[in-house]
């Protein structure tokens, strides 16, 4: 029987699951242990599997990446959480020059079976150092996959597929998602890394969303349903690899694209997807393209002020409207 | 104590390490080398003398300067000189490695961070897989004096510090970092004094003679090896040639290098082989005519091997 549960218990779900398959798996981050991590997604994983597999670190971002490298290239398969995906700065060099790169720099003689779990997205008064959504700062690093669910059931279904690939994988998790509830599958549940999801179909406008947002423009799309208007959102599930086929065929349905981001906009992940189409697919456009993205500001800490640092769903009907009458 | 076998050994390999070096220097001169080159004459008994400690199954975090860890290792010159000159017959396939990304899994050698001080969390990971892993592998890291104020040094030496994993952090004191004296840039000139601060054993030793550094890596591995932890090993040592290549060297003087080599760990051993009745003058003279042997005919066959096509920049970029 399928089963619903939270975001955050499916993520949990599909570590153990894992490290109950292959030994070489294990969990390692700051207070993911008795603690259950910062969000309590690590509730009940050190009960399940002891303290060898379940490891509170050191205070020590750097360690905490970099020691996940050294474990890979020698036959583990980490899972390394970042508390906060902001924290990827902190660790840059460890992600980007030493995960990304190793088995490329090395001549391809070492694989790197390596998770980064990064918690990303504004929720309630993070702020500017705790409420990034980084992703596109990986996509200049050649080498890190970058997935990003929506959903309770692609959260466990990536996640099982990024443990289980050879290449480090870049796993972010929204943390307004993680109470957010939904149905798993039964049994062996495995989403394919770098397809996208058409999570409602529609033939006047494409909106492309992930993580959260995804859930705003499914939000807009209903409300201008009852105007007549059908929007067709495309959720990536992640940037690398890039499902721009998806993208390009809802395209050609639609002719109107407009894209929703957490990040701000300027080198924005919605950029360079944007940049791809104007070279593959110009003539697919009947109008200009719509970006509904965060400012160019840090994340403000007062929750009053959030809703206006992030994209909401009047923006996103509004810029779907301008992208029909364009 | 190293065995009469075990020194005839070390001035081997030193030889070998020096002649490799003096010729990758004269290739560099003839613009035939890619990518960056810290040379490391005058430092040779620290990796002939550490990486000889090593155990078969043990890990190999070399340092930036030279080549000596490699090639103690057993990695062949002519794979290092592949790299050097960017041919298919390196460890890279032609994609070119210099003072690092020389790597060899086979010989527990992990390669290296070209961003200095990044070899600290991933020697203390690999330690932490062979603990994982219940084999009895240990990793031994080389790094010098101003690698040590890199941030990941304190993480990586804490964290393997609290969970006794089995490492050994090899600092090579040679007294500067490009042109900085470590002295001027440190709270505390004496490196070894930090083991302290992490509740390790720390060691000193002289990194000219490479008995001495053999018997403090080899007790610093068995005690790795048994479980009891880390253990942070000064060398005091000394660079003979310049940082890299261009390094007119304003930051010393001739006469401070010219004192220093008086300390020259090749001829220095040489002459105690003599001394004891361990080798003759002929045969140590035969051992530089055999190691030179080997680096020409390394550089040649490396030479010889091709440049791979383009399209090899796009290999390996995944698995």
């Amino acid at each position: 029987m399928p089963r619903e549960m939270t975001y955050a218990h499916a993520i949990g779900e599909a570590m153990a699951e894992e490290m109950e398959r292959d030994p070489r798996v294990y969990l390692w981050g700051e207070d993911v242990g008795v603690y259950r991590g910062a969000m309590g997604v690590t509730a009940g994983l050190l009960e399940r599997l002891g303290p060898k597999r379940i490891i509170d670190t050191p205070l020590s971002e750097t360690f905490i990446a970099g020691a996940a490298v050294g474990a890979a290239i020698t036959g583990l398969r980490p899972i390394a959480e970042l508390m906060y995906s902001d924290f990827i700065m902190v660790a840059g060099d460890e992600v980007v020059n030493k995960a990304g790169k190793w088995r490329w720099m090395h001549g391809g003689l070492f694989t790197l079976p390596i998770v980064f779990r990064l918690p990303e997205g504004v929720a309630g008064g993070g702020g500017p150092e705790h409420g990034q959504s980084p992703e596109a700062f990986l996509w200049q690093a050649p080498g890190l996959k970058i997935v990003i669910p929506s959903t309770p059931a692609d959260a466990k279904g990536l996640l099982k597929s990024a443990i289980r690939d050879d290449n480090p994988v870049c796993f972010f998790e929204h943390r307004g998602l993680y109470r957010t509830r939904g149905m798993i599958p039964d049994g062996e549940h495995l989403v394919p890394i770098g397809k996208a999801d058409i999570r409602r179909e529609g033939t006047d406008v494409t909106v492309v969303a992930w993580s959260l947002m995804v859930h705003r423009a499914l939000e807009a799309a209903e409300e201008l349903a009852k105007e007549g208007v059908s929007v067709e959102v495309v959720d990536p599930r992640g940037l690398r690899p890039l499902d721009l086929d998806a993208i390009l065929t809802s395209l050609e349905k639609t002719g109107r694209l407009v894209f929703v981001h957490e990040a701000p906009k300027s080198g924005g992940p919605a950029a360079e997807i944007i940049a791809l189409i104007a070279e593959q697919a110009l003539d697919l456009l009947a109008a200009p393209i719509k970006r509904v993205t965060a400012p160019d500001t840090p994340i403000p800490m007062s929750i009053r002020m959030e809703p206006f640092y992030v994209p909401q769903t009047q923006q996103i009907v509004a810029a779907i409207k301008e992208a029909l009458e364009g | 104590m190293a065995t009469k076998e075990q020194l005839k050994g070390f001035y081997d390999t030193m030889v070998r390490v020096m002649l490799w070096e003096n010729t990758l220097m004269r290739m560099v001169d003839e613009g035939k080398v890619s990518g960056f080159y810290h040379p490391g004459r005058g430092q040779e008994a620290c990796p002939v003398g550490g990486v000889a400690a090593m155990g078969p199954e043990d890990y190999l975090m070399y340092s930036h300067r030279g080549c000596g860890y490699q090639i103690a290792r057993g990695l062949s010159m002519t794979k290092i000189f592949g790299d050097f000159f960017s041919t298919t017959i390196g460890t890279t396939r032609g994609l070119g490695a210099g003072i690092v990304h020389h790597a060899a899994p086979e010989l527990g050698i992990l390669g290296q961070s070209g961003t200095i001080g990044g070899c600290f969390p991933i020697a203390a990971g690999a330690a932490f897989s062979a603990k994982y892993r219940e084999t009895d592998q240990v990793c031994v890291c080389f790094f010098g004096d101003c690698t040590s104020n890199r941030g990941t040094f304190h993480e990586s030496v804490n964290a393997s510090a609290a969970w006794k994993l089995p490492v050994v952090w090899f600092c090579e004191n040679n007294l500067y970092g490009v042109s900085s004296k470590f002295a001027d840039m440190s709270g505390n000139p004496r490196i070894v004094d930090r083991a302290i601060g992490y509740g390790i054993p720390g060691v000193e030793v002289d990194g000219f003679d490479p008995e001495a550094v053999y018997e403090v890596t080899a007790e610093a591995i068995a005690r790795a090896r048994r479980g009891e932890g880390p253990t942070l090993i000064e060398a005091h040592t000394y660079r003979f040639r310049g940082h890299g290549y261009g390094d007119s060297q304003p930051y010393r003087t001739k006469e401070e290098v010219q004192e220093w080599m008086k300390k020259d760990p090749v001829p220095r051993l040489g002459a105690r082989l003599i001394a004891e009745g361990l080798a003759t003058q002929e045969e140590l003279d035969a051992v530089h005519v055999r190691a030179q042997k080997e680096v020409d005919d390394a550089v040649e066959e490396a030479l010889k091997a091709p440049f791979p096509p383009d399209e090899r920049l796009f290999e390996d970029v995944y698995a």
